[in-house]
């Protein structure tokens, strides 16, 4: 994604923001037509499952249009909002899965498209951002414990078990790699 | 139980932390109480932003997959039942919400009550409806709305192409200024919509358009201004209620 189309796109989604906080539905829809195949893209990576996947793009469209009016473009950017919304319903789904889910194998341990490993993410990650350079900076293993947890949705136990690692090691090598990557980032 | 939650250490373990609660590694209580945290204290709300700001580059590599066709109906639907915020402020005022909810949560107890009274009365409903044109008017589903003595007082009646109807089976009062609206509800959590709005007891198509439609849905009467409900959910008087069957 080019910078510029970034920008401009961002700033879209900050005025139809304002607009469903003063109820106009078209500017949801809006919303809806320019990043509702990306949500989906995003959900299914966490939660592996279509229909999952569908279900919390239409929680965070609701939320969005409920929670419209708390969007505050002094604290942030409408894209980032509209993710973290998406993010949070997703990890709620997929968290709430494995705790009542007992026929099926739990969602975290369907197997993850291999567009989604670690190191494809970041293959795909665009060079000219600051994140692409800093994850280069840090050892792959460490940077994929990092990917796996945002990708994915993964917690730290279920890291741990899938490169078959102590907790300890991927709680401590998490941390240290987000501090390293701050401090790249700036 | 992460260690970390606790810390209101140096900066660099409140980027960490942060980092970690955009990660999604932090959760259950600790996720509370951070998020309490994060709305009282703007350096961490802001390492928080900054955060999402940079991992967005990473959601940016997911593959776009176009939505299924049902997807943007069921989410109009669902914000169908949402007043704009701007209204929300004002009818918050006006002190309805929970005394609504306990009002309409108790008519699914009095549903169960009235469930012998309502299969006999479809049975009849569906005798009317054949007699009235068996060839071109068959319903899918039917709901007969029952008075609070149990007494048939109108049929709502879904069709296959789409169109759904209430029949009134007896004159319904309607005081002076008032009207009877009609309305539907598919999920507790969505809350009751109105489909029509009638002036007397008269057959009346009624507006679903986008709205689920569905077995076991609750239709309702209720007396209301003229204008309609103020409040865009049902205040007035219930005169009859029924959930939909399959029609036989």
């Amino acid at each position: 994604m080019a910078g510029g189309a970034l920008t401009q796109k961002a700033g879209e989604i900050e005025a139809a923001l304002l607009a469903c906080a003063a109820g106009d539905k078209s500017a949801l829809r809006r919303i809806y037509d320019a990043e509702s195949a990306r949500m989906i893209g995003v959900a299914q990576r966490l939660l592996k499952r279509r229909a999952l996947a569908e279900e919390a793009v239409q929680d965070a469209f609701v939320l969005i249009w409920r929670h419209a009016a708390r969007f505050d473009p002094q604290r942030g950017a409408g894209l980032t909002w509209i993710y973290a919304i998406l993010r949070n319903r997703s990890l709620s789904i997929l968290r709430d899965e494995k705790r009542t889910e007992t026929s099926d194998a739990p969602v975290s341990e369907e197997a993850a498209s291999e567009e989604d490993d670690p190191e494809t993410v970041m293959s795909k990650l665009s060079d000219a951002k600051a994140l692409h350079a800093c994850l280069e900076t840090l050892p792959p293993q460490r940077r994929g414990l990092v990917l796996l947890a945002f990708v994915q949705g993964l917690t730290h136990g279920e890291i741990a078990g899938r490169l078959k690692l102590p907790i300890g090691t991927v709680k401590s090598s998490i941390r240290r790699s987000l501090m390293s990557l701050k401090e790249c980032l700036g | 139980m992460s260690p970390s939650t606790d810390l209101n250490g140096t900066p660099q373990e409140r980027d960490a932390l942060a980092g970690e609660y955009v990660l999604g590694l932090v959760e259950g209580a600790d996720r509370t109480a951070l998020e309490q945290r994060i709305e009282r204290e703007p350096a961490l709300a802001a390492s928080v932003e900054s955060w999402r700001g940079h991992l967005a580059a990473i959601d940016a590599t997911a593959r776009p997959i176009p939505p299924s066709p049902g997807l943007w109906p069921r989410i109009e639907a669902e914000i169908a039942a949402i007043l704009p915020a701007a209204e929300r402020g004002r009818l918050k005022a006006l002190k309805a919400g929970n005394t609504l909810a306990d009002w309409w949560n108790s008519l699914f107890i009095w549903r169960g009550a009235a469930l012998a009274g309502a299969l006999a009365a479809i049975l009849l409903a569906i005798g009317l409806n054949g007699a009235l044109d068996r060839a071109r008017r068959q319903p899918l589903m039917v709901a007969v709305l029952l008075t609070d003595t149990n007494v048939a007082a109108a049929v709502v009646n879904t069709f296959a192409d789409g169109r759904v109807e209430m029949v009134p089976l007896q004159n319904i009062a309607v005081p002076e200024g008032k009207a009877l609206e009609i309305w539907t509800l598919w999920d507790r959590a969505v809350g009751p919509r109105s489909v029509g709005l009638i002036d007397r007891a008269r057959t009346t198509p009624l507006r679903l358009d986008q709205l689920p439609l569905g077995k076991d849905q609750l239709f309702e009467i209720t007396i209301e201004n003229a204008t309609g409900s103020p409040t865009g959910r049902p205040t007035g008087p219930i005169v009859a209620k029924g959930t939909t069957s399959q029609a036989l």
